[in-house]
């Protein structure tokens, strides 16, 4: 903290909760937010009262203002309106998703206003700059932020666009499983094939890495977007409204918003209980009206541990399936394993842990807290940044391409250049040659995906290359170029072998969001902070005028008490100055600047009045 | 004080002859307990009898507690002494009944309201407080006009100063709202027959009243009634703001600042025990010591009002602290 520029942090922003950290003191430590919890719900709401709600409160009326809330919005972040994941989450997320006008995003429409995706993770981001800035006691404008080791270019640019609009410098992206192992290597030196098995809210990702001399390589990633904690959750869920049903009827507590909210709830809360106990009891009084007169119902439940497994052995099998898979791609066995990181909340059910180790042959590593060692590595690797020459090693990160880059050849076909899992930076060369007799220009289109149906993959950008000699078909050699940086910047260029002639790109990836529309975000965010600060200008000076009117009439309380000690209305007069009072300190201490507004003119009137009784006193004692 | 001891308070004071107090003491408790349907029968009849110059002959004398009270315990006087003391006013049914047939309370002027006359007329409503509610009438031509319509008894709220000086009305305090009908004042025909005692204007009339008695939840009850015939009733639409608001700032004053943080003050055991609905349920599931109001009134999902009454429940029944 003592660069002069103010605390750098690292950040988890997660598909579930999010996390902020620092390096406080050489030590790798997480922030607590404001009201003392370390994890935020990434979860954004505009509550049926307008007010916009962040973190866990808007994530404790997810259920009874659903269209009005949005979590998981790291699942649409970067991503194009009809893609695949787009479509998915059409189907699965209450809230209304819209197009964006022109640059073909993803939006959200809440209440009356649509926001875009890098809005919507930017407010979790600024939650957890302010829970920072709160806890170091001073500005915090730079953060390493963390995403998913297969996010392309577009998510990863979005996610940059929100640390923006959080009014943060976002110092380097970097992917959770990087920073996973960052964080368990910590202090020491590994060198082995490390496995991240992240199970979180919403998605489960795993990732193998080679570590080897301070070099954290990503040698393969895989996972599903759609399983994570919140399945878990549901089926916890659907156990409870089932037994409930049966127990009362037939009634269905799906069909009562404020009921599944609680059952939400107490199921998420039961299943981590069960992580450390073998049974859970559920009481949830009062959860559903009785119905014509009829009292409250009641929901009391014990759910024991092996139930819980069984209800969800299907989801843990899921899991080992995925990441099978994702060794299988890698090349990687599951004995050529040294160590294997577990990420996620999930990951200390009993369960998990059981399969983990039934398929690596080997207990997974206790030595870090899945819910914070994202944010951990993340810290560390901004604070490296941050500190390059006062004795922090800089950890040297390679990551590695996320998915094959390319460009789509005649006939709608993707051709890869840089196959995934190619460690950046690095280029490659390929060449080409024209497809039809006398052509004098190519159309280069640069891609990334997985697909060799080129729609079925992403546009990263496109240029032609004109001014070619004129020649028969397959006589011209075009070599073409890809080059990514250290950053991830990707620059396309083509050049005809025979004139020389060359045309490049350099592939910027877009969130989606224009500049201007940034710009205008970011000036709204701007006014915003404004309107805080200058209500912190109101409160001081409401509070200082609020102090010296309270201050003032409880001096001439004698002199009234006195003057009208025989008058009925005198007593009463002071009884209700009173309760003026009591309001205004009431409202100082909750810095209630509207309250304190409101009694101003009350407390002026009531000032005015003693004042004019306590002056009859003096006049009757003068006499 | 407890809403009980505010009743009890109340009926004291009206036994007495302090009108005013009871009415106060009867508004307060009303506000700490909207449900209680007997004080809410005492502010009704309160409205509806005389003047305290007509029903108190001599300082002092007893003058019976207005409306019955449904549920209630025994009274600690011997029936007998209470035949004597009660003064012939009308007594109304509880609200609710007073709400379904609006010409339930007797005329002025009517049979009823003649002295010692109260024991002849059987079905009459009784002048125990703890006796069952009369039966209700069906038509409307059993009785006169609505008392209603006569427009209230009481004089406005005491103001201290005039211009500037210190304004005594606790509501006004709170809401910073002004009295919205002269009192006293002429009643307005929404339905644009003039003069016509139709159920709109007489759940008007009865909403206005309430009101001025400082009787909000009632009044919000009879308008909402309105509103549900006449969506676009320009006065009650008035009232229903006026009323929802004034009650919204009584309920908070009560809670405290918004930044405050409730808790539990019972043991989480004993909320099974508790006489709650789901509703007030869901809120006491979301006090957890990490939320303060404004939150709870954001993650509800329910009305301001709503919540605000609930929670001042919960306050009131030491449920939460």
């Amino acid at each position: 903290m003592s660069s002069g520029q103010g605390p750098v942090i690292g950040i988890d922003l997660g598909t579930t909760n999010s996390v902020v950290a620092a390096v406080i003191d050489g030590v790798p430590r997480v922030i607590p937010s404001r009201s003392g919890q370390l994890l935020t719900p990434s979860v954004v709401a505009v509550a049926k009262n307008g007010k916009r709600l962040v973190g866990q409160i808007a994530k404790r009326q997810a259920i009874t203002n659903a269209e009005n809330t949005v979590y998981a919005a790291k699942r649409l972040i970067g991503r194009r309106w009809g893609s695949r994941e787009v479509e998915d989450a059409r189907k699965a997320l209450p809230f209304q998703l819209v197009p964006g006008p022109e640059s073909n995003d993803v939006r959200v429409q809440m209440g009356e206003r649509v926001f875009t995706v890098p809005e919507l993770s930017g407010l979790v981001l600024a939650e957890l700059r302010a829970d920072a800035e709160a806890f170091f006691g001073c500005p915090v404008e730079r953060a390493v932020v963390t995403v998913p080791a297969y996010f392309n270019d577009g998510q990863r640019q979005a996610t940059k666009d929100a640390g923006r609009i959080a009014g943060l410098e976002v110092m380097r992206i970097i992917n959770e499983p990087t920073s996973a192992a960052l964080a368990y290597g910590f202090g020491r030196t590994i060198e082995k094939k490390v496995v991240v098995f992240d199970l979180g809210g919403g998605t489960f990702d795993v990732s193998i890495l080679d570590i080897g001399k301070s070099v954290y390589d990503v040698v393969g990633v895989g996972g599903d977007t759609y399983l994570g904690g919140e399945d878990f959750d549901r089926k916890v869920m659907d156990w409870l409204t089932f037994a409930f049903a049966q127990e009362n009827g037939g009634v269905d507590l799906r069909a009562d918003v404020m009921a599944l909210q609680r059952i939400k709830d107490a199921a998420e809360k039961a299943k981590c209980e069960l992580s450390a106990a073998p049974v859970a009891n559920i009481h949830l009084p009062f959860l559903l009206g009785g119905g014509e007169g009829r009292p409250a119902l009641h929901l009391e439940r014990q759910l024991p541990r092996e139930q819980l497994e069984e209800l969800t052995h299907e989801l843990v099998a899921r899991c080992i399936a995925v990441t099978e898979r994702t060794l299988r791609d890698a090349g990687v066995r599951p004995a050529q394993v040294g160590e294997v990181i577990l990420v996620g909340g999930m990951t200390r059910m009993p369960l998990v842990q059981r399969a983990v180790k039934e398929h690596f042959g080997r207990e997974p590593s206790r030595g870090v807290h899945p819910d914070e060692v994202v944010a951990l590595g993340a810290a560390i690797q901004a604070h490296a940044l941050a500190h390059p020459h006062q004795g922090a090693t800089e950890v040297l990160l390679l990551d590695v391409t996320p998915q094959h880059l390319g460009i789509m050849l005649v006939g709608g076909y993707f051709q890869t250049i840089i196959p995934r899992n190619t460690t950046v930076p690095t280029s490659a060369t390929h060449i080409f040659t024209t497809s039809l007799d006398g052509q004098t220009s190519v159309r280069i289109a640069v891609m990334q995906g997985a697909s060799e149906k080129a729609n079925e993959n992403e546009l990263l950008g496109e240029f032609v290359l004109a001014g070619i000699r004129p020649a028969p078909r397959g006589q011209v050699e075009i070599e073409v170029i890809f080059e990514i940086s250290a950053d991830g910047i990707v620059g396309v260029s083509a050049r005809d072998l025979s004139t020389g002639q060359r045309q490049s790109i350099t592939v910027t990836a877009t969130s989606g969001l224009t500049e201007d529309e940034l710009k205008r975000i970011m000036d709204e965010n701007l006014d915003e902070l404004l309107e805080k600060k200058q209500s912190s200008g109101e409160l001081e000076r409401r509070r200082e005028a609020t102090e010296r009117l309270v201050a003032e009439i409880e001096a001439l309380v004698p002199a009234v008490t006195t003057s009208l000690a025989r008058s009925r209305f005198g007593k009463d007069a002071v009884v209700k100055a009173e309760a003026v009072v009591q309001r205004a300190r009431a409202a100082l201490q909750a810095r209630d600047v509207a309250q304190l507004a409101a009694l101003d003119e009350q407390l002026e009137r009531t000032l005015q009045l003693f004042r004019g009784l306590s002056g009859g006193v003096a006049g009757q004692e003068g006499r | 004080m407890s809403a009980a001891e505010l009743v009890e308070r109340g009926r004291r004071a009206f036994n007495e002859g302090r009108r005013e107090e009871a009415r106060r003491c009867w508004g307060e408790a009303l506000a700490l307990d909207p449900g209680n349907e007997q004080v809410r029968a005492y502010l009704l009849n309160l409205a509806a009898v005389p003047a305290p110059s007509a029903t108190l002959p001599r300082p002092g004398a007893p003058v019976p507690l207005p409306g019955p009270a449904q549920g209630e315990a025994e009274p600690r006087r011997p029936r007998s002494e209470r035949a004597e003391a009660s003064a012939p006013v009308p007594l109304p049914a509880p609200e609710r009944d007073w709400l379904r047939s609006p010409v339930t309370l007797p005329p002025t002027g009517s049979p009823l309201h003649a002295e010692g006359s109260l024991a002849a007329a059987p079905s009459a409503p009784s002048s125990d407080p703890f006796a069952p509610p009369p039966p209700e009438r069906d038509t409307l031509s059993d009785y006169a006009p609505s008392p209603w319509g006569q427009g209230p008894t009481e004089p406005p709220p005491v103001v201290l100063a005039e211009g500037g000086g210190l304004d005594l009305s606790s509501v006004d305090e709170q809401s910073g709202i002004r009295p919205l009908v002269p009192q006293g004042g002429p009643a307005r025909g929404p339905s644009g027959v003039p003069g016509g005692p139709n159920e709109i204007e007489v759940w008007m009339q009865g909403a206005r009243e309430l009101f001025a008695l400082g009787d909000f939840s009632g009044s919000l009850e009879l308008i909402e009634r309105i509103l549900k015939l006449q969506p676009g009733h320009a006065e009650a639409r008035e009232y229903l703001q006026q009323n929802e608001s004034t009650l919204i700032a009584m309920y908070e004053s009560k809670l405290g600042p918004p930044g405050a943080i409730p808790r539990l003050a019972i043991q989480p055991e004993e909320v099974m025990w508790l006489n709650l609905d789901h509703r007030a349920g869901f809120l006491l599931a979301q006090i957890d010591g990490t939320v303060n109001y404004e939150d709870l009134f954001a993650l509800s999902g329910l009305p301001r009002l709503d919540t605000a009454r609930i929670l001042a429940a919960l306050l009131q029944q030491g449920v939460i602290s």
